[in-house]
């Protein structure tokens, strides 16, 4: 049909000018031809599905019908009924005509089988077990829907579009444009061109806003042309699998889904697409001595390096013997030069050696750096031979230097040795060229920290004068070299780099796109640790040889350092962006419903009205306030959010752990933080392991290794967070409906259990109350400033808890890690089984008359006579 | 209801008789005061197809169809809790094929009645509050769907007494369900319709294992590990009010409201999203005075036509599947006032039962044509 009105547009559309005073009646009759022919083409759709239909149903019905006889084979008929009816009632064999008389059979029951009495349970509403709170999805909103309810005691089902303040407003939806339009679209511009009178036209017709209209054909050309292209066999699109795509789409998803709070994806307290909050103090690289770690696996690096382990330990030897000449000949004072003499006769056998041979010597002044495993890392077996070459000659040095200052040491000659020990630090210098500044200034202190001993093994005045000069000149040169050393560096590490591309592509396989960008974030993360780089983000897809060698290779030149600050800055601007929404969605969404539900906007007039509804609240008068976490760098200032909000920053906040709006925790030693003299206690807040000093938590049964312990007694403050609850029981209550029982008993001030829910907002709560209070029985909580809780379709027991003015229990809103969470606790003694009732706190004109009672429970219901009127007759 | 968009409309059946049929009372029995709310053939077991069973208060009747308009009544079962206040009824059987009646109501409490014994097999308490429609798996007929004022649609194995499942939760209904219908080949299937205005489709296809569990759970019932659907895959809103019934058609779903029509639509799941999905209302069956709700429409066993009461006492027998809509035969009698609470159509149509709010039941029988 589109492929016809195609082929004639541009004819048509040629001569549109000319025909543009007859045009419009032209194109409504067209239109309408269009219509018709659409609804003839509906009408036989309609036929078409439903014949399709019934030779299905045909199919089924005649199976069902063969299930049913089939029993009828298969079993005999003793189950039947007893062939004996109690009556017979007889008919009007001929029928009868719509005026005659119906005589009327009283059925009479002779003989009637008792149904034994069954208790029926009091009355609920299905509901679901959370462990957690839930924020409420956004299609579960009451708000704006329509809802009806019958009149228990009249007889008509009413619409009760909530109260008169609001004014029903429908909401300006999108149209979702059907075929039959997008053809009636298509006809009229392709044939008539996009004027305006056109639009106008084809806006009546369909009853469509013209905007929306223009938008459709817009998006039905880009379709045409698509589908042109597509024809001409250009179909080379793809969807390529996961590890095509780029870490960015990838992280996209996770930075949506996965909750940092929770700690898990699909967070449902949370949301999804919670702005991403990055700590100002990143945390510093995982920093584990080389030395101290394990291969990793099979493929780790440091398996290639096992050749090295002897050498390694002929390096200790070195230092060991380092150590001998120190203590046990009479020239203690030299024993700095060893190693840098090696350095200085190492130089003729090449660079590459001179960089692993300075390694080594930190490693013999015991100062390993991670700049230098780094480097170490990319040991290959290529270097290995020349490290061992390199090594040997370090031995036999190291004995011919004993000598040489032993000779040194007969020498009285003061310029000489002054001189020496400069000529020394000048070629190691130079032999330090190749390596990072850092491990320079290693090598500068370790000749220090000598040289100091120097001074104190030599007893001669002289000597002493001179190795003071010695130190400072010393000094001064290290100042000198280092800048050097630093600006050569560059240049130095990455021509091993080039030596090793060109020698281990073999080795390597070819590195996607999104593994170099797993690759990057793991130096980010672990910094330049292949073992945990390739375990933790890219297991599976590469070992961690080739992570070490990619590292040595190219992934270094990888400006991840840019790459990170970019990220960062980009997140951090989404952050403030996103500062000024407060609403997350919730829900995935999939679960959103949209297009032909009716929705009706109301306008929010009543924000401070009375509401008439019951609430639970915790005893305080003011309420908690809600925490989002604050974005702030550094110090937060007066435009933290938190700050505004007047809440404290807490540890999920960007800003620095010394902002001085953090909440600082407690250090409590012997207190258990029981009382109000623990300062997170007296603030309504549970101890956080992460943020008070001596609140510790123990895991397991200690065999996984415990964190020390500081404190003197578990911290009694940590209940809501640790789950340490008591088992609730659910059964009838002895005063109405449901009740929550104890099964263990427990002592004053115990915590009993989460009163969990829905978080719900004032505004859908003040709408939900009224819904409850028709049905006579609610479940909101007052949480905070933001949020009320809604037990009634989503909750745990604790919801079937009954009101008493007299109550054995209180609740208690404490703030739990970041979330304000409902703590039911024991005011006094309770014995097991016993019926758990605390005070609802009813506001004194909130309260219905059945609460003003006392001992009245939350749900009477049960006693409402319930009749079925609601079905009868509207008049 | 807004105006459908071009190439949307349904097609509307004339209400003007096409007298393809015609039925005459042939008989009208009184059963005490107390309306009948519903009344059922059997449709489970081809011996017994011409027995029905009806309930209303406390009480539950099954009678026999015999020829020339009788009607034998075979048993009768009085619930001892007079308060009790039956809705709905429905035919089932155990896997020996002993035929049951299960019935609910206002107590919440579904009665599995064993008729070969003439005494209760089981009663299942759980439901939070009253059960407004039972329907039976025809395919695996110990399986049965309660519909329930307390927002839940629970699947229940009579036989062995387990609550396989619960349809509720996240995405379930809003308000009191109203109906509930198995569909008619796909055994995973169902619909059910309430207060909430919607139409909701679930699936239990991932929780079949539990369901095959059910058969041979040997534990105590309690015990089973009854599991929770919390999403339907599709969610229709083709009514502005209470929808209180809703029939399989095929692969379409006949659904009603107190619009005064009965709606023909074909749910047109997205596949990638589910839950998400248009309905595209195909057919429309006027039904006039028919405003109130809780007013259930009955089909044969081939599904050719269905018969819905009205508010005035009138039944109207339509052909579900001609297009456009035939209305086979309007059904009045001046002594038929009171609102028909349900219909039964006989396997092969030719009788139609209709229970009332006075407590009374009718016969049409179709007269032959000549």
């Amino acid at each position: 049909m589109v492929s016809k009105a195609s082929d004639s547009s541009s004819k048509l559309r040629k001569s549109h000018a000319e025909q543009s005073g007859d045009g419009v009646g032209n194109l409504l009759y067209k239109l309408n031809q269009l219509k018709k022919q659409i609804q003839a083409e509906r009408i036989v759709s309609i036929k078409e599905k439903l014949e399709k239909n019934k030779r299905k149903i045909e199919s089924d019905v005649s199976h069902l019908f063969s299930t049913t006889s089939r029993r009828n084979v298969t079993y005999t008929q003793e189950n039947g009924f007893s062939n004996m009816p109690l009556c017979k009632y007889s008919g009007f064999s001929q029928g009868l005509g719509d005026k005659e008389y119906a005589n009327c059979h009283e059925v009479v029951f002779s003989i009637s089988t008792k149904l034994p009495y069954m208790e029926k349970i009091p009355p609920y509403t299905t509901w679901i077990f959370l462990d957690k709170n839930q924020r409420m999805a956004e299609d579960q909103s009451v708000v704006g829907r329509r809802r009806i309810y019958y009149d228990q005691h009249g007889s008509e089902a009413l619409i009760c579009s909530d109260s008169e303040e609001d004014i029903v407003e429908p909401e300006e939806e999108k149209h979702e444009f059907t075929d039959a339009e997008d053809r009636i679209i298509w006809m009229a511009f392709q044939e008539h061109g996009l004027g305006e009178e056109v639009i106008n036209i084809v806006s009546q017709f369909t009853g469509v806003a013209t905007s929306e209209i223009q938008e459709r054909y817009n998006i039905l050309k880009e379709k045409d042309n698509d589908k042109d292209l597509k024809d001409s066999g250009d179909s080379g699109y793809e969807v390529g699998i996961s590890l095509d795509k780029t870490l960015s789409a990838a992280l996209d998803s996770f930075d949506n889904l996965f909750c940092r709070r929770c700690l898990l994806f699909d967070c449902r307290l949370h949301g999804c697409s919670q702005t991403l909050i990055n700590p100002c103090e990143k945390q510093s690289y995982w920093s584990e001595y080389e030395d101290e770690r394990k291969p990793c696996s099979d493929h780790c690096y440091l398996q290639l390096r096992t050749v090295q382990d002897v050498l390694e330990g002929s390096t200790i030897n070195v230092s060991e013997r380092k150590k001998d000449t120190n203590e046990g000949s009479a020239v203690p004072s030299d024993a700095e030069e060893p190693g840098a003499d090696n350095d200085t006769d190492l130089i003729p056998d090449g660079r590459s050696n001179s960089e692993k041979v300075l390694s080594i010597t930190s490693e013999a002044g015991h100062s390993s750096v991670v700049a230098i495993r780094a480097l170490n890392t990319d040991t290959s077996t290529i270097q290995t031979v020349g490290k061992r070459k390199a090594l040997q000659p370090t031995e036999e040095e190291l004995n011919e230097l004993i000598q040489v200052s032993d000779d040194l040491q007969n020498s009285s000659s003061k310029k000489q040795k002054k001189l020496l020990p400069l000529d020394v630090i000048t070629a190691s210098s130079d032999a330090v060229s190749s390596m990072d500044a850092k491990s320079s200034c290693h090598i500068g202190a370790s000749s220090d920290r000598d040289l100091q001993m120097i001074t104190e093994d030599s007893k001669s005045e002289s000597i002493e004068h001179v190795s003071e000069k010695f130190t400072s000149s010393s000094s001064v040169l290290h100042d000198k070299v280092e800048p050097n050393i630093r600006g050569e560096a560059k240049d130095v590490t990455y021509e091993p780099e080039l030596q090793q591309t060109s020698s281990k592509v073999e080795g390597s396989s070819e590195w996607k796109p999104i593994e170099k960008e797993l690759y990057s974030k793991g130096v980010e993360i672990f910094g330049r640790n292949s073992c945990l780089i390739a375990r933790n983000l890219l297991s599976g897809l590469k070992t961690c040889i080739e992570v070490s060698s990619y590292m040595r290779e190219g992934g270094s030149s990888i400006p991840h350092k840019t790459v990170a600050a970019s990220s960062f800055l980009e997140e951090h601007r989404k952050a403030d962006t996103d500062y000024t929404e407060q609403e997350m969605p919730t829900r995935p969404r999939l679960l959103r419903r949209r297009g032909r539900t009716r929705k009706l906007k109301y306008s929010w007039k009543s924000a401070g009205h009375p509401s008439i509804w019951k609430r639970i609240a915790d005893g305080k008068n003011q309420s908690c306030k809600q925490y989002t976490p604050c974005g702030c760098q550094s110090m937060c200032g007066k435009q933290c959010p938190c700050l505004h909000n007047g809440t404290c920053c807490e540890k999920y906040c960007g800003c620095s752990k010394s902002c001085k709006n953090r909440f600082r925790g407690c250090h409590c030693a012997k207190s258990q933080c029981r009382s109000r003299q623990c300062p997170c206690f007296a603030a309504g807040r549970e101890c956080d392991p992460d943020v008070c000093r001596n609140c510790w938590v123990s895991c397991g049964d200690g065999s996984l290794g415990e964190p020390p312990k500081r404190g003197d007694g578990q911290c009694g403050n940590m209940r809501l967070l640790l789950r340490q609850q008591q088992r609730i029981l659910l059964a009838k209550s002895d005063v109405a409906g449901w009740g929550a029982f104890l099964k263990n008993s427990v002592n004053k001030n115990d915590y009993l259990g989460e009163y969990t829910g829905e978080l719900i907002s004032h505004r859908e709560a003040d709408k939900r109350g009224k819904i409850y209070d028709r049905a006579n029985s609610s479940f909101l909580f007052d949480l905070n400033d933001q949020f009320v809780l809604d037990a009634y379709r989503k909750g745990d027991k604790l919801k079937f808890a009954n009101h008493s003015s007299n109550p054995n229990c209180y609740a208690k809103v404490m703030l739990v890690a970041g979330d304000n969470r409902v703590g039911i606790f024991a005011k006094e003694h309770i014995e097991a089984s016993e019926e758990l009732f605390y005070d609802y706190r009813y506001g004194p004109d909130q309260a219905p008359a059945w609460a003003r009672k006392p001992e009245s429970s939350k749900r009477d219901d049960a006693s409402v006579p319930q009749g079925r009127a609601k079905k009868h007759q509207s008049h | 209801m807004a105006k459908p968009a071009i190439g949307c409309e349904p097609l509307v059946g004339s209400l003007v008789p096409s007298k393809k049929r015609d039925y005459k009372v042939t008989n009208k029995l009184q059963e005490g005061k107390r309306p009948l709310y519903a009344v059922a053939f059997n449709f489970i077991d081809s011996r017994y197809f011409n027995v029905f069973a009806t309930v209303g208060g406390n009480r539950a009747t099954v009678y026999q169809c015999l020829e020339g308009g009788v009607i034998a009544a075979l048993q009768s079962y009085v619930d001892e809790d007079k308060d009790e206040s039956f809705y709905t009824v429905s035919w089932a059987c155990n896997a020996g094929g002993i035929p049951f009646l299960v019935a609910g109501g206002i107590n919440g409490i579904i009665r599995v009645i064993d008729v070969s014994n003439e005494k209760l097999h089981k009663s299942f308490v759980g439901h939070g509050d009253s059960i407004n429609e039972i329907r039976t798996q025809p395919l695996k007929p110990s399986l049965v769907v309660s519909a329930s004022k307390d927002e839940s649609v629970r699947l229940w194995n009579v036989d062995t007494g387990i609550c396989i499942l619960i349809f509720a939760g996240a995405g379930g209904h809003r308000n009191e369900v109203l109906s509930v219908d198995f569909h008619p080949s796909d055994i995973y299937r169902i619909a059910s319709c309430g207060m909430d205005n919607t139409v909701k489709i679930w699936s239990m296809k991932e929780f079949w294992t539990y369901v095959e569990k059910s058969f041979t759970w040997t534990d105590l019932p309690s015990k089973f590990p009854t599991k929770y659907v919390q999403f339907p895959v599709f969610i229709a809103s083709v009514h502005s009010n209470y929808v209180d019934c809703n029939r399989w058609l095929g692969d379409f779903v006949l659904s009603k409201s107190v619009d005064n029509e009965i709606v023909l639509w074909e749910p047109k799941m997205k596949e990638q999203s589910p839950g998400e999905g248009t309905a595209d209302i195909l057919q429309k069956y006027p039904v006039p005075e028919c405003d109130i709700w809780f007013i259930k429409f009955s089909c044969d066993f081939h599904y050719n036509a269905a018969a819905i009461g009205n508010r005035e006492g009138k039944i109207y027998v339509w052909e579900l599947q001609s297009s456009p809509p035939v209305l086979i035969a309007r059904l009045s009698h001046a002594q038929s006032k009171s609102p028909i609470r349900q219909t039964a159509m006989s396997f092969d149509g030719s009788t139609i039962l209709s229970c009332c709010e006075d407590g009374a039941i009718w016969r049409w029988d179709a007269v032959p044509t000549s």
